[in-house]
């Protein structure tokens, strides 16, 4: 038989077998040479045109681009004014999953909607809901919420024994650690969510935390503008999975209740429901919380 | 789609109903095809010649049969579990097939979301 194939693979690699238009197909030669293709076009097509135009004399004026007064790129840490990739309308959450460092991730987006905090368990049959984790923890011994909390601009915990926070507030997220956060007082004056959580990232830093088990780990991260939350498909302790975040490039992630039996779950672009874990939920704690998307 | 694959060379023959293909293991210059009774057969084809051959006998109507890195390519309806961790590959039909494979973390998240996808596509 003559040989016609090709691209040989890689231990790591995948190829979907006589279906060339196969969505998840990986091939990485082909995709490089398709994308050398693309980027060599783009690039003799940029060149003529900017030859045709006499660049830079025709260059429209952005009154945005002066010396002193310029404009500068404003970094908006939210879900709802940035796109995440998502060209519909629809609202959903894609699922992506990576490894890291040998720490297998799954990260979810959440694509056209609208970040809140809730008080209880939400309602698991409101379909518009299409993402929901544990959020803050709540105290062994009285069965307060641990941290300090804002839910829709009413101050419900104040404590500060642990310095990661998320604050909501005109449905933007803010991932963030600090002692004290001005957020705090501004999600209570603009109706805002405010939790506080262990932090994991710190613009970029790993930071430490005192439990060193491992479990199933949770995380709000921020990275690039976007929102999304990391979930470990494999037991993790606090800092290798810190680490893995920060080699994917988040900026800055908070911990959220995490562990093999904290409830959840988030529908995909199909409309599929999927649990984070085994239905095994109480439902007893009437101070549980949760970040959903809707 | 056809209903089997046919492997050809020289004086040998090898007529496998695509359903009942379990998986092809590479070993250097030949390969194991293993079917769904549990036969094993070597043929004297690299499995990325195998793999060509299947495609071209397939044409546009695959997508149950993937390969994975150097060493396998599988029917995805036997995927019974995929341990990423452990990188360990179970093909199965519930019955009286079964096989314990192994696959680089890599590839397993690859499948697990192709298995995933191709799921919720049809369900």
């Amino acid at each position: 038989m003559a040989k016609k194939n090709s691209i040989e693979l890689q231990d790591d690699e995948f190829r979907v077998i006589g279906k060339p238009s196969a969505p998840e197909v990986d091939s990485k030669a082909k995709s490089r040479n398709l994308w050398i293709s693309i980027l060599s076009l783009i690039l003799v097509a940029g060149i003529g045109a900017i030859i045709i135009l006499k660049w830079p004399k025709e260059v429209p004026e952005n009154p945005n681009d002066g010396i002193f007064e310029n404009n500068p790129e404003v970094v908006i840490q939210g879900s709802k004014p940035t796109p995440l990739g998502s060209q519909t309308d629809k609202s959903y959450t894609e699922k992506i999953d990576t490894i890291i460092n040998d720490v297998i991730l799954s990260l979810y987006i959440p694509h056209n909607a609208t970040p809140e905090l809730t008080l209880g368990v939400p309602d698991r049959a409101d379909k518009s809901i299409i993402f929901a984790a544990q959020a803050a923890d709540i105290r062994k011994d009285n069965r307060k919420i641990l941290g300090a909390f804002v839910l829709k601009g009413e101050p419900l915990a104040w404590g500060l024994s642990k310095k990661g926070f998320c604050a909501i507030i005109d449905s933007v997220v803010t991932v963030g650690v600090s002692e004290n956060s001005p957020l705090f007082e501004e999600a209570t004056e603009k109706d805002g969510y405010f939790f506080r959580q262990f932090p994991l990232v710190d613009n970029g830093t790993l930071v430490e935390n005192e439990p060193k088990n491992k479990t199933m780990r949770k995380a709000l991260c921020s990275r690039a503008g976007q929102i999304f939350v990391a979930v470990s498909e494999s037991d993790e302790s606090f800092h290798d999975f810190s680490q893995a975040l920060i080699d994917l490039g988040v900026e800055n992630a908070i911990y959220l209740v995490g562990s093999h039996s904290s409830f959840g779950w988030f529908i995909d672009a199909n409309g599929t429901k999927t649990l984070f874990a085994p239905d095994v939920h109480r439902g007893t704690y009437k101070n549980e919380n949760y970040i959903i998307w809707r | 789609m056809p209903a089997f694959i046919v492997i050809s060379k020289g004086t040998e023959l090898l007529r496998i109903p695509v359903e009942r293909l379990v998986y092809i293991s590479a070993e250097g210059n030949y390969s194991h095809v293993v079917t769904q009774d549990n036969r094993k057969t070597m043929v004297s084809f690299q499995l990325g010649q195998l793999e060509d051959l299947i495609g071209d006998q397939l044409g546009d109507s695959g997508g149950n049969l993937v390969r994975l890195g150097r060493g396998l390519i599988i029917n995805t309806d036997f995927v019974f579990s995929i341990d990423i961790t452990l990188q360990r590959l179970v093909l199965s039909d519930c019955a009286g097939c079964y096989h314990e494979l192994t696959a680089s973390r890599e590839v397993l998240v690859k499948l697990k979301a192709y298995v995933e996808a191709t799921h919720r596509d049809n369900g």
